[in-house]
């Protein structure tokens, strides 16, 4: 904790809070998930960003997709996201789920990942390195300082725009909807 | 005076478990040769936690919580602390061996009520676990109180104070080595954190609670690793006349334990349970055997 920073904490000591502790859901999706490892342990030690692994998405508030999502993927990371406690972070990680990558032209491979969950930011590359996780992080910290993390927010407000896209790729979910959705 | 120590009191236990929390992740960090994370990130934590939204999964899951919260809270008015004792005049160590199994109990409740496979596999571990230690520990206590002839932890602490510690003592340091070995056991540590294994069940028991739920559970992991280390002190290191030697002593005990927490695997539970009801359970039995031969 920084000392200068004591001031903000006075002020909003909830915001900080979300900043500082910022736990992943350790979710692997595709190859990024072998960046995770070295970046969480002695290597490159995620814990001094306050960034740590947890077991289960009711303890988490970071969602970090590693990597490209096949159709099937998409059904858990729905059902990982919604489960998880809002204020929640969703951070792309690697070329794939910005627009395929590599998998462009895949009929089983989700292209635009934004229209199914909101992401709140991208790391670019294939694959990015540990210290792009870092970077991404500190990206995130002024992110939610300025209050544009709000993934969180839009799918709430834009709810039934989401639902509509998860069914049509998913021809069909068996879950009801989370939010209510107003007819029209 | 002792009204105020009354309300001071958990709330210095509160304090002292959640700084022993930071720094036990800091520790074990230096150990894995890695930077770590702020003394105070327990507390980051934490505050993240209650201002998150959250999930109840029925009437059941809510009070098992406040049920595990508050037994560890009347438990630290019980545990003289340095020369300190709220209520330990008239409780003594029978009031602490029946509270002290509220706190996994309240957890098993609540975490029965939210109906996920894992939580119900981790408290069937937590019960099993508990049953393991509670053996050699009651052998243990039994030892103690047979030697000075009391069930009065303030007493036992004075008689300590007067002559020497009980680990140094002659026939209570075989009671001592089973205590220490029932330790890691109590704390939930490694090579016994069959309970939470966050590789294997998805940390247990906690594996449903979100936001200010999860917030009140480390808090009362927080009391309940200071609960466990203060009554080893009290009862085999001479407790203290002093509120910062015994912060201390708990200190050097809690850190001895973390770097066995640093080195081990894990266990699995039919392993724990052997390991436990055969050496401690052994020695402890020897140690009131001894005990009971030579007499006060």
């Amino acid at each position: 904790m920084d000392r200068n920073q004591l001031i903000k904490w006075l002020e909003a000591p909830a915001k900080m809070g979300h900043k500082y502790s910022l736990h992943a859901v350790y979710f692997c999706t595709g190859c990024g998930i072998i960046e995770v490892p070295p970046s969480i342990t002695a290597r490159w030690d995620a814990e001094r960003f306050g960034v740590l692994p947890t077991a289960s998405p009711r303890q988490a508030n970071l969602f970090l997709i590693t990597g490209y999502v096949s159709v099937k993927t998409l059904k858990a990371i729905i059902r990982t996201y919604e489960q998880m406690p809002e204020p929640k972070y969703t951070v792309g990680f690697g070329s794939c789920p910005i627009n395929g990558g590599m998998y462009w032209d895949s009929y089983n491979t989700i292209k635009h990942l934004d229209k199914y969950i909101p992401i709140d930011g991208w790391i670019a590359g294939c694959m990015p390195r540990p210290e792009a996780i870092f970077v991404a992080v500190t990206h995130l910290w002024t992110l939610i300082d300025k209050d544009m993390a709000d993934g969180y927010k839009r799918y709430r407000k834009y709810y039934s725009q989401y639902r509509a896209n998860q069914e049509k790729v998913l021809l069909g979910l068996e879950w009801p909807p989370l939010f209510p959705i107003e007819a029209g | 005076m002792r009204i105020v120590w009354l309300f001071l009191s958990p709330l210095i236990a509160l304090v002292a478990g959640v700084l022993l929390l930071g720094l036990s992740r800091k520790i074990m960090a230096r150990i894995h040769w890695r930077y770590g994370p702020p003394l105070l990130q327990p507390v980051i934590d934490i505050i993240r936690l209650f201002s998150q939204r959250s999930a109840s999964h029925g009437i059941l899951f809510d009070l098992g919580i406040v049920v595990s919260l508050a037994g560890s809270l009347i438990i630290t008015l019980f545990l003289p602390f340095g020369n300190i004792a709220p209520l330990s005049g008239s409780g003594g160590m029978l009031v602490i061996l029946y509270m002290m199994l509220i706190g996994p109990l309240g957890i098993a409740l609540s975490g029965g009520e939210s109906g996920n496979p894992n939580a119900s596999i981790g408290i069937s571990r937590n019960l099993m676990l508990a049953i393991g230690y509670e053996v050699p520990l009651l052998m243990v206590l039994l030892a103690v109180m047979t030697r000075y002839g009391t069930i009065s932890i303030v007493e036992i602490v004075r008689v300590q104070q007067a002559s020497t510690w009980s680990i140094a003592s002659w026939p209570l340091v075989v009671s001592g080595l089973a205590y220490l070995l029932v330790m890691p056991a109590m704390l939930g540590f490694r090579p016994f954190e069959v309970v939470q294994a966050p590789q294997e069940i998805s940390s247990g028991p906690m594996v449903e609670y979100g936001g200010s739920y999860l917030a009140l559970v480390s808090i009362q992991h927080a009391l309940s690793l200071y609960i466990t280390i203060s009554l080893f002190v009290n009862l085999m290191l001479g407790g203290s006349g002093n509120i910062v030697i015994f912060l201390f002593k708990m200190l050097v005990v809690f850190v001895l334990f973390l770097f066995v927490n640093a080195v081990f695997p894990r266990f699995r539970i039919e392993q724990a349970v052997r390991y436990l009801w055969r050496w401690p359970t052994l020695i402890g039995l020897i140690g009131l055997v001894l005990v009971a031969l030579v007499g006060r």
